[in-house]
């Protein structure tokens, strides 16, 4: 019996070990924001460990990581940029080339170009928007290209079967044109409304659905100040704006204010860091269709 | 050429100087390591060569190691025999109006001795 049970802890350590050995060979992907996280996800289908290492609460575009953050990254079998200036530790740090991927290197001739604002907020330091506007993503269309070429990344580098990820990228392709048809549909009821938003995220979005939005500077689901409130309703009488888009559920009391300058909040979460939803698409179809209801109600 | 063709070129170059002028720059901080020392280099995104500034040196868990002067050159040298750098270093630039950094691991510096 005594030898029996030898065997048998023998063979379980055996197959533990085999699994320990197999998870640390897993291939490793690493993203710079949430939204190519969630592509290479779906892509990869458990094929790989997708990391978004920016911690909650960050944003990644201003993240500084550690010296240990970027071993990890170094240490990738492929690392995801969103390009347009997204994630400014990139240019701080030595990246292997041959596992980098800029995927947006496809559809820069479709860049927004934005106006040099330089502010501070967070963790983050001064930093400021300059350059082109960076969350591309929040276009479907362009999405599905950056998509393209996570998947092109994904099959060169031999990380999962080419035809087990065509099929993925025809997938996700297909959901992608879906929700821009619903996008388009449900958003046509927009057109001529002006709105704001309280950081400038949307600059692709507005582009592809042919909306109106201005952009603040305020700090991700925080309270405004009074001065932001007072600019707030400046902006609003000049536009005649009354829907007012935030990057990341606000305190009550900011809806609130919001409210008590004739403004309707919509939360709009852009999928850059740690978002509430489940998914992108999740996200993305709430939020238009909390515009959607928002012009119905302003415009009665 | 009369005076006021000069004074208009002169105008429409100030015009097409002005917005540039005016545009924000950042610092830009390099670092680049060789198996003795790490040489930090700081301009501005302008180009022009910053000429002044402390350079940081911290480890992973953000203790200052030590503190060089940039030259006039805009570069600095950190002796690796000078600084505890098992843990890889973090570089940092300050000019006092602006401020950026550089991160140095322990497989960057190993890649250079060649082990």
């Amino acid at each position: 019996m005594t030898h029996v049970l030898k065997r048998v802890f023998a063979a379980l350590a055996v197959v533990l070990s085999a699994n320990a050995a197999l998870a640390e060979d897993r291939p490793r992907v690493v993203a710079v924001n949430q939204a190519l996280q969630y592509l290479a996800e779906r892509l990869l289908d458990g094929a790989a460990d997708v990391v978004f290492p920016v911690p909650e609460g960050v944003d990644p575009s201003f993240w500084r990581p550690s010296i240990a953050d970027i071993s990890m990254v170094q240490s990738a079998d492929l690392i995801l940029l969103n390009g347009a200036g997204f994630a400014t530790w990139i240019d701080r740090v030595s990246l292997p080339r041959s596992r980098v991927v800029n995927t947006s290197k496809a559809i820069e001739g479709q860049f927004i170009v934005t106006q040099s604002i330089t502010h501070s907020h967070g963790d983050g330091g001064e930093h400021s928007h300059e350059g082109v506007a960076s969350y591309i993503w929040l276009d479907p269309t362009l999405a599905i290209a950056q998509a393209e070429a996570i998947a092109s990344a994904i099959t060169t580098r031999d990380l999962a079967g080419d035809g087990d990820v065509q099929a993925r990228l025809d997938d996700l392709t297909s959901d992608m044109m879906a929700l821009d048809a619903t996008a388009q549909d449900a958003l046509s009821s927009l057109q001529g409304v002006e709105m704001i938003a309280t950081h400038p995220r949307y600059q692709y979005f507005a582009r592809r659905y042919g909306l109106s939005v201005t952009s603040l500077e305020w700090e991700a689901g925080a309270m405004p100040t009074e001065d932001q409130r007072a600019e707030l309703e400046r902006l609003g009488d000049e536009l005649n704006a009354r829907i007012l888009i935030w990057e990341a559920q606000p305190p009550r009391a900011a809806v609130e204010a919001a409210n008590e300058l004739g403004f309707q909040s919509v939360v709009f979460e852009p999928w850059a860091g740690h978002a509430t939803h489940n998914t992108f698409f999740e996200a993305f179809s709430y939020a238009v269709s909390a515009l959607a209801k928002a012009a119905k109600q302003a415009s009665n | 050429m009369d005076g006021s063709v000069i004074r208009a070129l002169a105008l429409s170059c100030l015009a097409v100087a002005v917005p540039f002028g005016a545009a924000a720059h950042q610092l830009v901080v390099f670092a680049s390591v060789e198996c003795a020392a790490v040489t930090v280099e700081a301009k501005f995104s302008n180009g022009r060569v910053t000429q002044q500034g402390d350079v940081r040196v911290l480890d992973g868990e953000n203790n200052l190691l030590t503190t060089l002067q940039l030259g006039r050159d805009g570069t600095a040298t950190v002796p690796l025999d000078s600084v505890d750098h098992s843990g890889g270093l973090v570089i940092e630039v300050d000019t006092g109006s602006h401020d950026n950094y550089w991160i140095v691991t322990p497989e960057d510096i190993a890649r250079k001795c060649g082990s």
